[in-house]
């Protein structure tokens, strides 16, 4: 690479730096040791903040995940830089905490707290950074039921720094219902001026075996807010069916055969060697004769 | 009532065979047993590398070892049912060959079921098999088949050997070891021919003749369903359980003739097997050619003219790939018998003998047809590019152990010759016609 | 300046995906995962976080919740409550081959058994040719089950069918009785079996057994820890959806859909209906494909692209 271009790239990640939304950052340091890249997650649930940083080492043969790299966690708002505690990264990479926010969190004068993933570095691995900030929110979720119809009923706020609440207005939520691998979508709700909305339940959905299902509500990739999610349970599941037969049914693949297969095969079997046994006892008596009549 | 006359005349004619064994004869053995050994060695090759050394691929999954097991239990099943047809029927010219047919149903039912074996890949954990047998599976079937079958053809041949053997134990000229004889009056359990112990022994074998066909039918049958009972293109055949039992009968009279030609020329019994029998083995095997003929034809026809795609995909490879074993097996196999036996002045030993052994190989390729082509055209096709898992060719450790397994039994039917005669002479020697010069006579009453 | 708001707006998209997707996992899983922390197994000493459903974080021994490999007796039993399906959509199939190699990867299978097959199919001289990936059906009347002599092999309460290498013989039964040419067989002791370090268990099919039979398993060790088939998780274009067909959903990892919606909205059918096994595969028709069908020639290893030269296709077209 040429040096225009080296001094290019540097220059840009400064005007990162600068920048009100900063995103994920690496600094690159192409001399010594290897530069680990951290990409950071964020998911506000039920008043949970759940951070997640992955960090990886990306070379040409692919992305490498550094296991047990130790992350610092913290947020910082106008006033006040709040150490979060620290994870390791498991196998995949991901260092995750979880931050139950009772407490409240630094924000700056805007309502946003920004949140740092600090890899202090380690032998050949050079320390790096990851940012992400958001604003806090919380979304409920409730139900209803009008006439026959079933709804769901979604409320979005805002807590900012005074600790004022206030409504998310005109922001897009989806509804989720949590399936085996996957959430499944339901429902998509556009909030309106007082953060509230609702979507019609469809029905027809399988829930745990006494019928409970649970509804997600999400405010996903919000520039403002990140990924917000919200989530309540109701009884309008069908309840799950949890056979397990005492005994399996009689057919050609199960461990147990058809009765007609049993007595036919018992049947011919018991025909079969009647007439051997039969057979052999004349034998047996050929020989009793010739005992009985010494020559 | 037994001519004794007749009878001694008899045990002298066979007691050669019994006491020594020709130099010609010991020459054969060794043969046969390098065979074997041959075999043997196959079979290790096997057992150490894996089945990849031979032919059989994820789709060819039964090659030439499913196609002898289909081959020797078909000569087994025809054995029993000549012999068993031949014991009810009490008729003249069958004495001086039943015991062949006997030997034959019991001898390729021991070897057969060898090459199952060979097939399977697991030979450790074969008491599976009877440990964890399934009900809804025809393998277990046939496995319950073929064992019910061993005891019946066993006790079967037991009943008609047990005369013979007391004669044996009780001809004073016989120069055999003394530990011969204890084995011959051990199991002639004491048989002195009272009229009670030959009443008792009628009635067993009748009865063991009855079981024996009827299960020979069922058991082969029962083999043919594991073919028709799954979903492949080309087995799933209403026809095939009776389709196989009339081949299979087919096949055993041509070995039949074979053995008879074989012995006659051996142990020169140009006296008691003479062109009469020939020509009515003969007869037996061209009715068996026309029906087999007639099955076969039926099963291709409807085959052919319904032109289902997976039918159609079949009857092609058989008539390109296949094209001159589908000719020799089910054309040539049906018309040379027919015309030998058909004309008069075709009707000799040799030309009847040779038709013999041009209906066993043609009805050992039928098998192969059978087996083989239906495997190379599956629903799903073939997408492989290497050559042995598209088409299936047999290497030489299954051609190896084909031959072994041939070797062996000829192998055990020169044995068992040389056990008991190989004519039962207790019946040849009864009967109305039983005078020295009256078996003779026989001849003009047939054809 | 635009274009780098925009670029970190995208970036910042990215991110926050993860975030949900990581999370929908832990969320989805949870439940599963708790069920699935084996505390008889011995412990390792390491830790790792978690997430449960609930959201609790809880540290779990990292021996003790990786990939589950059940008794034999275990594997008898199904995953309770649940009927596992396959949709399979081939209007997206590239013949990108990486169900095949990754599939033969998480199994320690050499490269002449393919669990996955991916056939090139013409349905009749006039239809168009399609890429057409093939797992086990794992069959409502399966045949192979019905015709093993010895219960090597087995349907179980969620509809995997499994074999157990430890009861079979290797007959081969049951490879004729597939009309689906699912099944293979090791023919010799093949190297790759030895990779495999972990206890046998039907549910991984690994280790390999010579002489004996195995298939698509629908990989149920991997289903008990929240993941994906090998092949759902590693087709680049997201063909595979897999889940349970009482619960109504299926999914390729990114993207899930109600199955019952799925099949209605394109028209999902099951391959070859009318044999009467009844499959647990779908098939979505390849209408409106997002590819040419030649693209799957691209980029193909000699001894693949030989495979189609006898095809229809492949014959006018001199492969």
């Amino acid at each position: 690479m040429r040096t225009q271009d080296k001094f290019r790239i540097i220059f840009s990640f400064l005007l990162c730096l600068c920048n009100l939304v900063p995103s994920a950052q690496n600094k690159k340091d192409s001399v010594t040791g290897i530069t680990p890249a951290i990409t950071f997650s964020y998911l506000n649930s039920n008043d949970t903040i759940i951070l997640t940083a992955n960090i990886f080492d990306k070379k040409e043969t692919g992305v490498f995940a550094i296991k047990n790299a130790v992350i610092e966690f913290s947020a910082s708002g106008d006033n006040e830089t709040r150490n979060l505690g620290q994870a390791k990264a498991d196998e995949e990479g991901n260092a995750i905490i979880k931050l139950p926010v009772a407490s409240g969190l630094p924000q700056d004068k805007d309502g946003k707290t920004t949140y740092f993933a600090k890899f202090s570095g380690k032998g050949k691995y050079q320390p790096a950074m990851g940012t992400f900030s958001a604003k806090f929110a919380r979304i409920t979720v409730n139900f209803s039921k009008e006439d026959s119809l079933s709804f769901i009923l979604v409320t979005a706020t805002q807590i900012d720094h005074k600790g004022v609440v206030n409504p998310i207005q005109k922001e897009k939520v989806v509804v989720y219902v949590p399936r085996l691998f996957n959430l499944l979508k339901i429902g998509e709700i556009d909030l309106d001026m007082a953060g509230t909305g609702k979507v019609e339940y469809p029905g027809r959905l399988v829930g745990d075996s006494l019928g409970n299902i649970m509804v997600i509500a999400r405010i996903e990739e919000n520039d403002t807010y990140g990924n917000v999610q919200g989530q309540s349970s109701i009884s309008w599941g069908i309840p799950k069916q949890y056979y397990l037969a005492e005994k399996p049914t009689r057919e050609l693949w199960t461990p147990i055969a058809p009765i007609w297969m049993i007595v036919t095969l018992i049947i011919m079997l018991t025909g079969v060697w009647a007439h051997y046994i039969y057979a052999v006892i004349q034998l047996v008596k050929i020989k009793q004769i010739s005992k009985r009549k010494p020559e | 009532m037994e001519n004794k006359d007749t009878k001694e005349k008899l045990l002298r004619e066979f007691a050669p065979q019994l006491e020594k064994t020709s130099s010609v004869t010991l020459v054969w053995i060794l043969f046969l047993l390098g065979v074997i050994g041959w075999g043997v060695y196959a079979f290790v090759a096997q057992v150490t590398k894996g089945h990849i050394v031979t032919g059989m691929r994820d789709n060819v999954v039964w090659g030439i070892y499913i196609v002898n097991f289909i081959f020797f239990m078909g000569m087994s099943y025809s054995g029993a049912i000549i012999s068993g047809t031949l014991q009810l029927f009490r008729t003249e010219w069958r004495k001086p060959i039943i015991r062949m047919a006997e030997y034959l149903a019991i001898i390729s039912l021991l070897i057969g079921p060898g090459y199952i074996l060979l097939c399977i890949g697991r030979l450790d954990r074969l008491y599976y098999l009877a440990l964890f047998g399934r009900i809804q599976s025809p393998i277990t079937w046939d496995v319950i088949a073929i064992s019910t079958d061993i005891f019946g053809c066993l006790i079967f041949l037991y009943l008609s050997i047990l005369r013979d053997i007391a004669s044996l134990r009780d001809f004073s000229e016989l120069k055999i070891p003394a530990w011969r004889k204890k084995v011959y009056s051990v199991l002639a359990l004491g048989y002195t021919g009272t009229p009670e112990q030959e009443k008792r022994l009628r009635r067993a074998t009748d009865i063991m003749a009855t079981m024996v066909i009827a299960i020979a039918i069922i058991v082969y049958s029962v083999l043919a369903w594991i073919f028709s009972v799954t979903l492949q293109p080309g087995w799933h055949s209403t026809i095939f359980g009776p389709y196989f039992v009339i081949a299979a009968v087919y096949s055993g009279t041509g070995v039949l003739i074979i053995a008879m030609w074989v012995f006659r020329k051996v142990y020169r019994l140009d006296q008691y097997i003479t062109r009469k029998h020939f020509v009515a083995m003969g007869v037996l095997m061209v009715v068996l050619a026309a029906l087999f003929g007639y099955f076969t034809f039926s099963d291709y026809l409807t085959k052919w003219y319904g032109s289902e795609k997976n039918d159609e995909s079949l009857i092609r490879i058989l008539f390109t790939e296949y094209y001159w074993p589908f000719i020799f097996s089910n054309y040539i196999g049906v018309l040379i018998p027919l015309l030998v036996v058909g004309i008069p002045k075709l009707r000799t030993i040799t030309n009847i003998t040779l038709s013999a052994l041009v209906v066993i190989v043609a009805l050992w390729f039928n098998r192969y047809l059978i087996v083989i082509p239906t495997l190379e055209s599956p629903y799903l096709p073939i997408q492989d590019s290497r050559p042995e898992w598209t088409n299936y060719s047999g290497t030489w450790v299954e051609f190896a152990l084909m031959a072994a397994g041939v070797a062996l039994f000829c192998l055990l039917f020169t044995l068992a010759s040389k056990f008991v005669p190989v004519m039962n002479v207790s019946e040849m020697s009864e009967g109305p016609k039983a005078e020295p010069s009256e078996l003779f006579k026989a001849e003009e009453s047939l054809l | 300046m635009e274009d780098k708001n925009d670029n970190k707006k995208s970036s910042r998209r990215q991110f926050l995906k993860k975030g949900l997707i990581a999370g929908a996992g832990v969320v989805a899983g949870g439940s599963l995962l708790s069920a699935y922390v084996d505390k008889s197994k011995p412990t390792s000493g390491e830790k790792v976080k978690v997430l449960t459903t609930e959201g609790d974080l809880v540290e779990v021994d990292k021996s003790q919740i990786h990939s589950p490999r059940v008794s034999i007796e275990e594997s008898h039993k199904g995953i309770p409550g649940r009927k596992f399906v396959m949709v399979i959509d081939l209007a997206k199939c590239k013949n990108a081959r990486k169900c095949v190699e990754s599939c033969q990867k998480g199994h320690h299978l050499p490269s002449s058994q393919e669990f996955m097959k991916v056939y090139f199919l013409q349905d009749s001289e006039k239809s168009a040719p399609y890429w057409f990936p093939k797992p086990c059906f794992h069959c409502d009347n399966p045949l192979c089950v019905s015709v093993c002599p010895v219960g090597a092999t087995y349907k179980r309460s969620d509809g995997i069918v499994l074999i157990d290498n430890e009861r079979c013989i290797g007959c081969k039964f049951c490879m004729t009785g597939c009309p689906y040419s699912t099944r293979v067989f090791a023919w010799k002791n093949y190297p790759e079996y030895a990779g495999d370090k972990e206890p046998y268990s039907p549910e991984a099919s690994s280790p390999g057994k010579e002489g004996t039979v195995s298939k698509c398993d629908f990989c149920p060790d991997l289903v008990r820890i929240g993941k994906l088939p090998y092949c759902a998780q590693n087709c680049p274009m997201g063909v595979i959806y897999f889940g349970d067909i009482d619960e109504d959903t299926v999914t390729n990892g990114s993207e899930t859909f109600r199955f019952s919606d799925l099949i209605r909205d394109r028209s999902g059918y099951r391959y070859l209906e009318v044999l009467g096994t009844r499959p647990s595969v779908y098939y979505l028709p390849p209408v409106e494909r997002q590819f040419p069908v030649e693209r799957g020639f691209n980029d193909l290893e000699e001894s693949v692209k030989n495979r189609f030269k006898n095809t229809p296709y492949g014959k006018t077209h001199k492969l």
